[in-house]
């Protein structure tokens, strides 16, 4: 820890959440360092454990009346997600 | 409304850099992230990725301001949008506070690249823009936020070497 707050691990906005994210997490963190940052195209493998977590992280969200759809988002560039 | 803007120089490659930015959230913005979530991610055409996140962040107000807003704890959440270039080693993130709009609006856009004369040094471009609503409250909000982010972009080169370490 360090000025106070966790640098090893985030939680989740959804308390039930937090180990469906950090195995998605863990997931992902490797294959965008071992996969992704080397060059390697394809797909990132961990939709699976993705699918559970969002299942979570959206019912979560939906409970505590968080506005995350309520704002057209100014990415650093504006195309949007195509699906 | 405030602009702030600053320049951090780490010493480590670009990938190092952003193998600890994608891992937390060193963000002197938000000095309280509790919690970060991933609410979409994907792989655009030109090979970049793209995560959309939401961050859960608790600002420490000073207690007049408390007083004010009738609120200790003042949770905040984020939405950020990143992209990831890893054939140009381009970092760029936007984010933008989507509760207690109508007090304060926080735009922060940071950029991580290459230095270019030295690929072991990566350059973060951070700039953010303050507005706070309502005319009592905003000078003093702004010039103690811009006074917090003067404070902490010292600490957010820490983490990083930190992290990193």
């Amino acid at each position: 820890h360090l000025f106070g707050f966790s640098v090893a691990a985030m939680n989740s906005v959804g308390e039930a959440c937090t180990e469906l994210k950090r195995e998605y997490d863990q997931c992902f963190n490797r294959w965008f360092a071992d996969k992704f940052l080397k060059g390697e195209r394809g797909a990132e493998p961990c939709a699976d454990s993705f699918r559970l977590y969002q299942r979570c992280v959206q019912k979560a969200i939906k409970d505590k009346d968080i506005p995350v759809d309520g704002l057209d988002f100014m990415g650093p560039n504006k195309d949007k997600p195509d699906g | 409304m405030k602009i702030w803007s600053t320049e951090h120089a780490f010493s480590y490659p670009w990938e190092t850099v952003i193998k600890a930015a994608m891992r937390k959230y060193p963000n002197p913005m938000n000095p309280h992230v509790v919690g970060v979530d991933v609410l979409d991610r994907r792989l655009d055409a030109e090979g970049r990725l793209h995560s959309h996140r939401l961050l859960s962040t608790e600002w420490g107000l000073p207690a007049i301001v408390r007083a004010i807003l009738g609120t200790n704890h003042l949770q905040t959440y984020v939405k950020e949008h990143s992209i990831v270039d890893p054939e140009e080693k381009k970092m760029e993130l936007c984010s933008t506070n989507i509760t207690l709009t109508n007090l304060i609006s926080v735009n922060e856009k940071l950029r991580y690249t290459p230095h270019p004369d030295n690929p072991e040094v990566t350059i973060l471009t951070q700039e953010a823009i303050i507005t706070v609503k309502g005319a009592s409250l905003s000078s003093y909000l702004e010039g103690m936020m811009a006074r917090r982010m003067s404070a902490n972009a010292r600490k957010v080169t820490l983490t990083h070497i930190y992290i990193i370490a």
